[in-house]
């Protein structure tokens, strides 16, 4: 509603429609944005983490052009793909741009809805993807769909281990040595501690399921690119390995209570417990992104908060191996911006792209966010700046490169519900039957013979 | 409108087929857009859910449209999750149902007899009636966490850091409780009106022939309630097995709480698979109309006497 | 035994009503980083009470600016589409009252099948219709929906009273000498007046409380109503729900119910049982 001048005619029945709507809403006295000034105003769609960075950077990237305004998306990635999906399914001329999850890129693009990126700036994005550009490989991978850049990578997540120094001193664990999910599960449970992951039914299921899969030499599914002909995989040995560790996960003692609702929020209180002799008091082993830095060292001496000393035990190490001997495959995340393939002024929202991207951009949301960026530039920016301890850059950085990408499919989505479908709950995962369960039950979804 | 109750002349028989004939038109010009609201609504896009039903159609490839005929409603009818979400569905409406007709019975007789504080009384039995369900379904479910909640706490027998959201059955019942006790204020209601309509004197009779409480209760009260519990328990019914807000708040259909309505509702916005959620609609649809019809078959309801023309 | 009963009960409903009541306001109270932490208990245990600090937040931090627009889209979208409704409303019941047509029946049928409407069903198609009308995520795509059915109960209720009305009495009034416009002023919208206004009282409330409609055919805070907002909440760390924001929320979200309830608690009662059982 916003530049009705600057729409194709449309046919008049829809016009008269939308006038009345109008009409109507601005008797209601909401009218909120219909400038009239003639400058396009473009929509940015953002998720709800590092908002006052994208806040600043909406008004930094404004120009004499066009200004940016920034919506809010639900919190969790299915709501978000939800709700971008449907306005660009809407044809929505104000979808300009969006902050789109990973896994959702290969969807958005096959259907059309992204503008694809054009230029030198492609060139950079695919080149990367092959280990010879700025972007982190794993990141500049995300945005790419059948040879082409469907997005601009803006920060890249990743999971490492978070832990109590203090515990796993007490299990006696050589945290500078890789280590398994036997043993930090075992550490945990001998010694007073729990261990956090993400096990509600959710996207972040899918990521620990995939994580533990690709740790073990797997894959869930395969050949993505033939789309409802892709091979399902996780029926295989690493599936059952995958399998075994959330079974040891859910019987063990350092299980956590909530463990099948539990998120990225959940287990966040369990690190630093009051009481060192209350059940699982010892604190935990807790995978979960990069923003759990930031977010500990702004409760030092909040209220309610920690002290300095406990911030120091906090310890962080790489994602824990499947398998022993074979080295772990943390997950990827972060966020991608993509431009509206309706967006009303497609070489403004382009360009507004690039400006919210840029290196500066994703060194403030690093500093004040603690969401990583996804240029090796940055990286170094963010490196030198000294707020954030040197091993623990360079933990992020090999974990982006090493890690294991969700699968990229056209159907991701029907891909990760199955699988959350047969995988959830925790404590009913059997090594035995779930892994051939789940693979029998996305076969069928695939082909459209059940229900999801 | 006003023009139509000017004194009418009577016995004359052309005039009033006159009068009739332009009462009908006025009658219908009345209820009009009435009518045509509620099917701008309701028929017509069911109309286009059962056209779209026969079609394997997916928002992220309309161009792939394709004609499946009835593929669409044997899938769902042969698919075992269909069967689970109907099952849990007709279990939330039977237990929900029951349990609040017994306290909304309970509470009608309380507000029947009491005659201090009505005003309180009443004020509060509303209060859950108007919050929210979302709402309802936030307070309940925060209640019932280990975490934050009291649930644990209070209840003996329970630990602690009890999950209720972490099995299927502590789960279905922490839904049922929001559910209960948001809705249990209107059937109390409803019976209150029934009960109302009970002659004192045909209680006082009873009581001179020596029935007890008891009988009284079964012989006299609820017979003669029977059409006001009768229409509290289909329009509940209907309501409870339509059952979604509590169950996307609470669970999000983890734990195999989803019900029909939540299986749909995921199809169509969340899975973009429109013709499938499209059959999946008019099942719904269907299997609502069969629970209506077996509620009045059932237990004899007659509508029409029940809420009209009384 | 017999004169404990009916105080028991009394305690009894009031405990029931309203302990979830009391507790999401509890709730309210305890402070942002001691529910991240945990604490457990009907009350914000020691020095965790966070006094008026969520509900300054949920107003007016900028973080939340979602949620003060959802207050005005619900108040605006519940407030329009009960006036509408009940206008049609009226038009309809006063037909159905008072005058003999054929389709009387058919309205009736129509109101109640409506009622009785599975509204998930609806959601596919009226998403694809509203956004080929272009009205998808506005104000008007949801005044529609919450018009078509708040009708049913509008209808049944405003017919119930309007059939109680003694119709004579206009006529009488005419007889008088008052003009016919001065008797249904005068005489008629008194009378109707109770009945228009707890219809509209229960169809603010079926608006206020829909959520389906809500999340299905909006995508941004352009239309968001409370409970769809509510159900979307984000806070300062967006993987933790902030249960006592939402709760303080969630509590700002009742008080135009309460205030409701306390006034006219005695026409929603009648409203809500008038035409419910007859006969």
């Amino acid at each position: 509603m916003n530049q009705p001048s600057q729409r194709a005619p449309r046919g008049a029945g829809r016009r008269r429609a939308l006038v009345a709507g109008t009409a109507l809403v601005t008797a209601a006295g909401l009218l909120s944005a219909c400038g009239g000034d003639g400058k396009p105003t473009l929509h940015w769609y953002v998720n709800p983490d590092g908002v006052d960075t994208f806040e600043t950077y909406a008004k930094e990237c404004s120009t004499d052009d066009y200004d940016i305004s920034v919506e809010l998306l639900p919190s969790g990635a299915t709501d978000q793909r939800v709700q971008l999906a449907r306005r660009l399914a809407a044809e929505d001329s104000s979808t300009d741009l969006m902050n789109l999850d990973p896994v959702f890129v290969a969807e958005f693009a096959n259907a059309e809805w992204l503008a694809e990126i054009p230029g030198d700036l492609a060139t950079e994005i695919t080149n990367s993807a092959d280990g010879e550009g700025d972007y982190l490989a794993g990141a500049a991978d995300t945005v790419i769909w059948e040879d082409k850049a469907f997005a601009i990578p803006l920060w890249a997540n990743t999971q490492v281990l978070w832990y109590r120094k203090s515990l796993a001193d007490a299990a006696g664990l050589d945290m500078t040595q890789p280590v398994t999910w036997e043993q930090v599960i075992q550490a945990a449970a001998d010694n007073n501690g729990s261990v956090g992951v993400q096990a509600n039914k959710y996207e972040a299921y899918m990521v620990l399921i995939n994580a533990l899969v690709q740790g073990a030499g797997g894959d869930i599914v395969s050949d993505t690119e033939a789309g409802r002909d892709t091979k399902v995989d996780i029926d295989s040995e690493a599936g059952r390995e995958a399998a075994a560790i959330i079974k040891m996960l859910a019987d063990s003692q350092a299980a956590q209570s909530d463990l099948s609702v539990s998120n990225e929020g959940t287990s966040l209180g369990r690190m630093f417990l009051k009481d060192a002799n209350a059940p699982q008091g010892a604190g935990e082993f807790m995978l979960n992104w990069t923003f759990v830095y930031k977010f500990y060292q702004g409760q030092i001496d909040a209220p309610d908060g920690i002290t300095q000393e406990l911030f120091d035990d906090l310890g962080y190490a790489r994602y824990p191996a499947t398998v022993e001997g074979e080295a772990s495959k943390p997950p990827i995340g972060g966020i991608d911006i993509g431009v509206g393939a309706y967006s009303a002024n497609p070489e403004f929202a382009m360009e507004a792209a690039q400006c919210i991207t840029s290196t500066q951009a994703q060194v403030d949301l690093a500093l004040n966010n603690g969401l990583m960026p996804s240029t090796n530039s940055a990286y170094d920016e963010v490196a030198a700046s000294g707020d954030f301890p040197e091993d623990l850059i360079e933990l992020y950085r090999t974990s982006v490169d090493e890690g294991g990408p969700r699968p990229k499919s056209a159907f991701y989505a029907l891909i990760s519900s199955a699988i959350q479908a047969r995988w959830h709950s925790p404590t009913s995962v059997d090594p035995g039957s779930t892994p051939k369960d789940s693979a029998d039950y996305l076969q069928d979804v695939l082909e459209g013979k059940a229900l999801l | 409108m006003t023009t139509l109750t000017a004194p009418a002349p009577t016995g004359n028989k052309p005039v009033i087929s006159d009068r009739s004939r332009a009462e009908n038109r006025l009658g219908q010009k009345l209820i009009a857009p009435a009518i045509v609201l509620m099917l701008l609504v309701t028929a017509f896009p069911m109309l286009r859910a059962i056209y779209l039903s026969v079609f394997d159609y997916s928002l992220t490839a309309p161009d792939d449209r394709e004609f499946v005929g009835l593929s669409n409603y044997l899938t769902a009818l042969t698919d075992p999750l269909f069967w689970q979400t109907t099952g849990i569905t007709v279990l939330y409406m039977v237990v929900t149902v029951a349990v609040e007709l017994v306290i909304g019975f309970i509470f009608a007789m309380v507000m029947h007899r009491v005659i201090f504080a009505r005003g309180v009384i009443r004020t509060s039995i509303l209060i859950p009636y108007g919050i929210v369900t979302v709402v309802s379904g936030f307070a309940w479910q925060f209640a019932f966490t280990s975490t934050n909640g009291f649930v644990n706490g209070w209840l003996p027998g329970i630990s602690a850091d009890f999950n209720w959201f972490g099995e299927t059955n502590s789960a279905v019942i922490a839904i049922m409780v929001s559910e209960i006790w948001k809705t249990t204020p209107f059937m109390s209601l409803l019976l209150l009106a029934g009960l109302a309509q009970i002659s004192e004197d045909m209680l006082e009779a009873a009581q001179v022939d020596g029935a007890t409480w008891w009988q009284r209760l079964w012989k006299v009260i609820i017979p003669n309630m029977r059409a006001a519990i009768m229409v509290a328990v289909l329009f509940r019914a209907l309501d409870a097995y339509r059952i979604f807000d509590n169950i996307f708040v609470m669970t999000n259909g983890a734990q195999k709480t989803e019900s029909i309505s939540f299986l749909t509702y995921r199809q169509t916005i969340e899975q973009f698979q429109l013709g499938m959620g499209s059959a999946l609609s008019v099942l719904l649809f269907l299997s609502v109309l069969l629970v209506a019809f077996l509620i009045v078959r059932l237990f004899r309801v007659d509508l029409a006497a029940a809420r009209q023309e009384g | 035994m017999k004169k404990l009963g009916v105080p028991i009960g009394v305690l009894v409903i009031l405990v029931w009503c309203l302990l979830p009541v009391v507790w999401i306001i509890s709730l309210s109270f305890k402070s942002e980083e001691s529910v991240t932490a945990g604490n457990p208990g009907f009350l914000p245990s020691d020095g965790t009470n966070a006094g008026w600090d969520n509900y300054n937040k949920v107003l007016t931090d900028d973080l939340y600016d979602f949620f003060p627009r959802a207050i005005i889209n619900s108040i605006g979208i519940s407030l329009i589409a009960t006036t509408l409704s009940v206008i049609v409303a009226t038009l309809a019941a006063y037909a159905i009252a008072r005058l003999e047509f054929k389709g009387k029946k058919l309205v009736l049928t129509m109101s109640l099948a409506i009622a009785m409407f599975p509204v998930v069903s609806l959601i596919g198609p009226l998403f694809d219709m509203w956004r080929t009308f272009g009205i998808y995520d506005t104000w008007l795509g949801l005044i529609i929906p919450y018009m078509s059915f708040t009708l049913p109960l509008a209808i049944w209720t405003l017919s119930a009273f309007f059939r109680e009305i003694p119709w004579e009495m206009e006529q009488a009034a005419q007889v008088d000498g008052a003009t016919s416009w001065q008797a249904f002023r005068k005489v008629i919208v008194p009378l109707a007046a109770p009945g228009v206004f707890t219809a509209a009282i229960l169809t603010f409330f079926f608006a206020w409380n829909d959520f389906v409609f809500g999340i299905s055919l909006t995508s941004t805070e352009s239309a968001r109503p409370i409970p769809a907002s509510l159900a979307f909440f984000v806070g300062a760390d967006p993987f933790n729900r902030p249960a006592s924001l939402l709760a303080a929320a969630a509590v700002i979200s009742t008080i135009p119910i309460i205030i409701i309830v306390l006034l006219f608690q005695r026409k929603i009662v009648a409203g809500l049982t008038s035409g419910a059982v007859k006969g």
